[in-house]
């Protein structure tokens, strides 16, 4: 790709930005040799597209100038782009008036859910609201049955009456489900037109098309989202195009999706469901090109940030998937109180374990984190914004691990004295001393993120101890190497630009799309010959919305992934392959792939099994590169690997404090091997390794750590 | 390490749930039985070497909450520590040693480090078969409900024992996916063995202090909770539906300082004809879980949790059934004891009182067709009673957790077409704060034969009462082409059959 654009001494620009809450955040790629040049500012909320642009318009500017060093003109490419837009839509309830059409006799479908509760012990439970409200739901007749077969036409009457319905409520976007459209979706289709016809600025969505899969009530329930954001989502996006236009970054828009790749912002307007995790998938895109380049591929990524920290597993360089994502939990942290959504999406655990989560005394008198989180403001007691409860952050600042004054770059000064009020407070309540409490902070959050950790790596059927993690987030690279001990993992990488991981993320994430066909049928009965007609048409469809993202044919390559299971079971297995083994052989290939993943996740597989396939899933993705990113070299790697101070810190080995060197994480040059315990500061967080190790500086600035051996792993 | 400062605690606390649920995890993942993957009908106890629990998975339904414990206590009573060895792994699914009915599988493992027990491992699960008659509350003893498996050694040292197997295999109908279940317990004990000896060694740890230091702390909450409340006698009396004759829960709720009695004197004798008595250890389960869902719901469960109270239910009464009773479809009667539980101490909760809801009805269908055989279950939840703070929930499963099966999994398993699955508007009680609605379940069968079903329902007679001064929701009911049917007489569909279901509506709370 890069070979003929140096000839003609035009430097290629590609440009990510991802929306945050506070800040808008962008990086630009010049050229190809990985320099990134960087641009922050205040988000815009009331709309977000505005510092998105401006964000563009400065880094171009830089591009342009560095460009000009070099004696080469700057050729914008693109812009990879992440948003929450659709993540806030939802929780905050801002969409706008939406309706559904669906099968007589199931419009209850999303206030009866599964019947379940995600807590038993709690009497009170809170389930999550619908976003659609039962009048707002049309039932109209016509019927499919199990087999795809038509048992009952939709009739006009109904079509009529569903259109005056329609009318008489104002409704503004309109999601389509009918029993059984995952096998065949021409209701759906009869019943779109109808309507499109009549009303042809209607925003229209329909389950076949956004989550082709059986279970009627996921499936309703993760149409009416994506009606609920349509309009939303169509509008941002036109206005962002517009609004890049302006500012000359006239290059393709892609928008991250969150299976963890990017779509064309035309797909994204109609399908917005699927960016749900957009600027999650990014850092966790990043998390792995940290870790690709330096050749590691079983990885398990840790971010944590003020309220939460999140861990994803990656086999073979991919992260693991999740085909039911819940969106808006009634509970944060309680798994089956959201709404499910069947999209694809980056297999992410939450935990409420962040810088800001507080400590307090539980009813059982022991010592408790999280997930109440001080949140910015008021903040960690240290931050002199009025919060009185100790934090996380609290407690790393009085074992040393960060520099009061220098926190952010030095952005912020943090007081020690309101700390130790804080302390104190809850430590007589425990019966402790306050240094002992602040070690137990640490020590009860890095617990229960390896806990969760460990049970979520015990899902995958994988050994922590075989993981790479890669830290990234504020307090990531803080508590990663405790985290890491707790797990028996030995090696530790924290990537560079912490602050803008997810837009690195982002630039390093492949083109995708995804496709699924519900068709539950034993594996030996697989008519070979309907699943390559099947799979050769999903390609298609998929094709084209690759070549609308920029991939062009021979960049493409796609995976065919079954969902299996023995018969009667309820879990199934993705196991995939590539589409091009596609033939007639490919069930007895499959049924063998089954079983060694059967055995590898549960050592041994059910004799006599009988083996299902569920869902056909297909991927189609832009052949991936492992990017590499530095920053302007004159910021780094000046000062030689003398320390730039020393501090006393908290060594949880020796139990004791110790003085330990501080560097300054860029001014080490790279190829530089330095002995922990130590601590690097950087702008954005500070890398605390508070125990024997060995520290690499690599090529790129990211930090490599190596516990030592004989340092006995808790595993 | 015998002394514990409140970081320590916490941290050894977490990571012996960790323990139990990373173990749990792998299990439910492996296994055949729907009941366990979909409802979580399964449980994993980590205990010290007196059988005394130490913490539980945290998605097992409450009617595991103490019974599996008590199962490890009754195995070391026919086990003594003496003659158990490393690799030993003992299975039992006696109703009234383990989980009050057969179609559970208990396995129990000792863990021994250098030489000395100290701790056991425990899992139990619904299998996916047990022979005997399919699943119906019409099974009049034990007998004829199934393979009985007495407490055993299954492996003995580590070697299978190839008698108790072939017992096991020859008695069941899908005896590869019951042994599956079986092995993927017997995997899941290994995993806690694994972890807790790896936590023991890093730690140098007592495990009997730790186990009386939290015990002692659970027991210390509850207590706390229980003395808050005022001393004090509180009855209540639950009336169900019957079957050949009327059929009452008579609960009994004694405060007094820090101890809480449970008596269910004045209870139904136990029924010989159905399968619906509840053994003593399920009752005490189901009783435990409502003071527990009450009065310190966060509290992790252990053995301390239990201590403060006491069960005591008349034996030969339905609630102490005796042998040899049929106890399958046990929970029939046993989900109304939260009922009662909560109805009685109802008068000092304040806030928090409540209303009666009603339990779950199923539909079981079995049958062929061309030429396949099919099994379908689905689970139809009713509506819960409101409190003096909130509307009731509607269609919602309690006391279990039992979800519905999608209409178009169940229509591709089964010729069946479905009508209508909705909320029954309005079916709840009226109140200040309405009773929760109950479901409306329709369908046609569209078989090319009749197949055979049974319809488990409840609250058809008596329906979900309100509380001060609230209405009583809607009762159930069963229509077979239009015509109102007692459920225990439809033991057959035929092509064409309409039917349509109709669960309780929960009770109101207060004048409306």
């Amino acid at each position: 790709m890069s070979g003929s654009s140096r000839a003609q001494n035009r430097l290629p620009v590609r440009i990510a930005v991802d929306i945050g809450g506070t800040f808008t955040d962008g990086i630009a790629q010049l050229g190809d040799d990985g320099l990134i040049l960087t641009a922050k500012e205040l988000t815009t909320p009331q709309d977000p597209s505005l510092a998105v642009a401006t964000v563009v318009a400065k880094l171009l500017e830089q591009a342009r100038a560095a460009a000009g060093v070099r004696g080469a003109t700057a050729e914008h490419r693109e812009v990879v782009h992440g948003t929450t837009l659709v993540t806030n839509a939802i929780l905050e309830r801002k969409g706008p008036h939406t309706g559904l059409i669906v099968t007589r006799g199931t419009a209850d479908a999303l206030r009866i859910a599964r019947e379940m509760r995600y807590d038993l012990y709690d009497l009170d439970i809170e389930l999550p609201e619908p976003l659609v409200d039962r009048a707002d739901i049309i039932e109209i007749d016509g019927r499919l049955d199990a087999r795809g077969r038509e048992l009952e036409p939709v009739s006009a009457e109904a079509l009529d009456a569903a259109l005056a319905q329609i009318r008489a409520r104002g409704i503004e976007s309109l999601g389509i489900c009918l029993l059984h459209s995952y096998l065949d979706p021409r209701h759906e289709q009869v019943v779109a037109q109808h309507v499109r016809r009549a009303l042809p600025e209607l925003s229209i969505s329909l389950s076949s098309q956004i989550a082709s899969e059986i279970r009627e009530f996921e499936r309703m329930s993760t149409v009416a989202a994506n009606a609920y954001v349509q309009p939303l989502a169509a509008s941002y996006l036109r206005r962002l195009r517009q609004s890049l236009e302006n500012v000359g970054a006239t290059g393709p828009l892609r928008i991250m999706i969150s299976s963890g790749g990017f779509t064309s912002d035309q797909s994204a307007a109609d399908d917005p469901i699927d960016l749900l995790e957009s600027g999650p998938a990014g850092g966790v895109l990043s998390a792995l090109n940290t870790a690709a380049l330096t050749g590691v591929t079983e990885v398990l990524t840790f971010d944590m940030g003020g309220t939460t920290a999140k861990a994803c597993v990656a086999t073979e360089g991919v992260p693991a998937i999740t085909y039911l994502f819940e969106a808006a939990r009634a509970r944060r942290f309680k798994k089956g109180s959201g709404l499910p959504i069947l999209v694809p999406s980056i297999d992410l655990i939450e935990i409420g374990a962040g810088g800001g989560s507080i400590a307090y005394r539980n009813a059982l008198g022991l010592l408790n984190v999280g997930p109440q989180s001080a949140g910015a403001v008021p903040g960690p007691a240290c931050y002199g914004l009025g919060g009185n409860d100790p934090t996380v952050t609290d407690a790393d600042l009085m074992l040393g691990y960060l520099d009061p004054e220098n926190f952010l770059g030095g952005r912020m000064r943090l007081d020690p004295s309101l700390t130790e009020r804080a302390m104190q407070r809850l430590a007589e309540e425990l019966g402790i001393t306050p240094m002992k409490l602040a070690q137990g902070i640490c020590e009860v959050v890095n617990e229960s993120m390896a806990c969760a950790a460990r049970v979520h790596v015990a899902e995958k059927g994988l050994d922590p101890r075989n993981l790479t993690m890669v830290a990234t987030g504020g307090a990531g690279p803080v508590h990663a190497v405790e985290v890491a001990h707790k797990l028996g993992i030995r090696r530790i990488l924290c990537s560079v630009a912490a602050g803008v991981g997810s837009c690195l993320g982002f630039l390093s994430a492949p083109a995708r799309a995804d496709r699924a066909w519900s068709n539950a049928a034993l594996l030996e009965a697989v008519d070979g010959l309907e699943l390559g007609r099947v799979m050769q048409q999903l390609r298609a469809s998929a094709a084209d919305e690759l070549l609308s993202a920029g991939v062009s044919e021979q960049e493409m390559e796609f995976t065919v992934t079954a969902d299996l299971r023995y018969v009667g079971q309820g879990h199934s297995i993705a196991v995939d392959m590539p589409f091009e083994s596609l033939d007639a052989d490919m069930p007895r290939m499959l049924a063998g792939l089954f079983e060694r993943k059967y055995v590898q996740l549960y050592g041994q597989v059910l004799p006599g099994g009988v083996v299902q396939v569920v869902t056909w899933r297909l991927s189609g993705r832009s052949k991936q590169q492992t990017r590499q990113f530095h920053l302007e070299p004159a910021e780094a790697g000046t000062s030689g690997v003398r320390p730039a101070g020393h501090r006393q810190i908290y060594l949880p080995q020796r139990q004791a404090f110790g003085e330990v060197p501080i560097y300054d994480r860029y001014r080490v040059p790279p190829g530089s091997v330095l002995q922990a315990p130590l601590l690097l500061q950087e702008a954005e967080s500070t890398i605390v390794v508070a125990r024997a190790a060995e520290v690499q500086v690599l090529p790129d600035f990211s930090i490599s750590i190596t516990l030592s051996q004989d340092d006995r792993s808790s595993q | 390490m015998t002394n514990f400062d409140p970081v320590t605690l916490e941290i050894l606390w977490a990571r012996l749930g960790s323990i139990v649920d990373e173990a749990a995890t792998g299990f439910v993942r492996t296994s055949f039985s729907s009941l366990v993957r979909e409802a979580n009908d399964y449980a994993v106890v980590l205990t010290d070497a007196q059988g005394q629990s130490l913490s539980q998975s945290s998605f097992s339904i409450p009617s595991f909450i103490s019974t599996l414990p008590r199962t490890v206590r009754h195995m070391i009573d026919r086990f003594p520590p003496e003659t158990l060895k490393p690799g030993d792994l003992l299975i039992t699914n006696d109703p009234w040693l383990a989980t009050g009915h057969i179609h559970d599988v208990s396995t129990v493992a000792p863990i021994f480090r250098r030489g000395r027990l100290i701790a056991f491992s425990a899992v139990t699960s619904h299998v996916p078969d047990i022979g005997g008659r399919v699943r119906s509350s019409d099974v009049p003893t034990i007998f004829e409900e199934g393979l009985q498996i007495p407490p055993l050694k299954l492996l003995d040292g580590g070697q299978r024992q190839p008698a108790v197997e072939a017992f096991i295999r020859t008695n069941v109908r899908v005896p590869d996916a019951t042994m599956g279940d079986i092995w993927g317990q017997g995997a899941a004990h290994e995993r806690i063995r694994a972890r807790l000896l790896s936590l023991v060694d890093e730690s140098e740890l007592d495990l009997a202090a730790l186990s009386h230091e939290i015990c002692g702390r659970s027991e210390r909450a509850l207590r706390a909770a229980i003395a808050a409340l005022p001393d004090g006698e509180y009855p209540y009396l639950v009336r169900h539906d019957g079957f050949e004759s009327p059929l009452q829960v008579q609960c009994t709720v004694r405060v007094k300082g820090s101890d809480l009695e449970v008596d269910y004197t004045g209870t139904s004798r136990q029924v010989e004809s159905k399968s619906i008595n509840v053994v003593e250890t399920y009752t005490y389960a189901y009783t435990a879980f409502a003071v527990k869902a009450l009065l310190c719901p966060e509290v992790p469960n252990n053995e301390g949790s239990f201590r403060p109270l006491t069960v005591q239910a008349p034996p030969g009464s339905v609630l102490n059934a005796q042998h040899p009773v049929g106890t399958g479809a046990r929970g029939q009667i046993g989900h109304i004891l939260p009922v009662a539980v909560l109805g009685a101490l109802g008068p000092v909760m304040g806030r928090r009182q409540r209303a009666e809801g009603s339990g779950n009805c199923v539909i079981t269908m079995t049958g062929r067709e061309q030429g396949r055989r099919f099994t379908v279950a689905n689970f139809i939840n009713a509506g819960q009673g409101a409190s003096a703070e909130r509307p009731g929930l509607s269609g919602i499963s309690f006391p279990s957790n039992l979800g519905n099966s999608p209409i178009e999994i169940l229509e591709s398993e089964a010729p069946v077409l479905v009508r209508e699955r909705s909320l029954r508007q309005g079916s709840g009680g009226a109140g200040a704060q309405r009773g929760g609605d109950g479901i409306r379940f329709a369908f046609d069968y569209v078989g090319e034969e009749n197949a055979t079903c049974s319809f488990l329902m409840t609250r058809r007679v008596v329906s979900p009462q309100g509380a001060q001064g609230g209405q009583a929701g809607e009762p159930a009911s069963l229509r077979v082409n239009g015509e109102e049917r007692d459920p225990v007489s439809v033991k057959l569909l035929q092509p064409g059959d309409h039917v349509v279901l109709e669960t309780a509506g929960g009770g109101g709370f207060g004048r409306a």
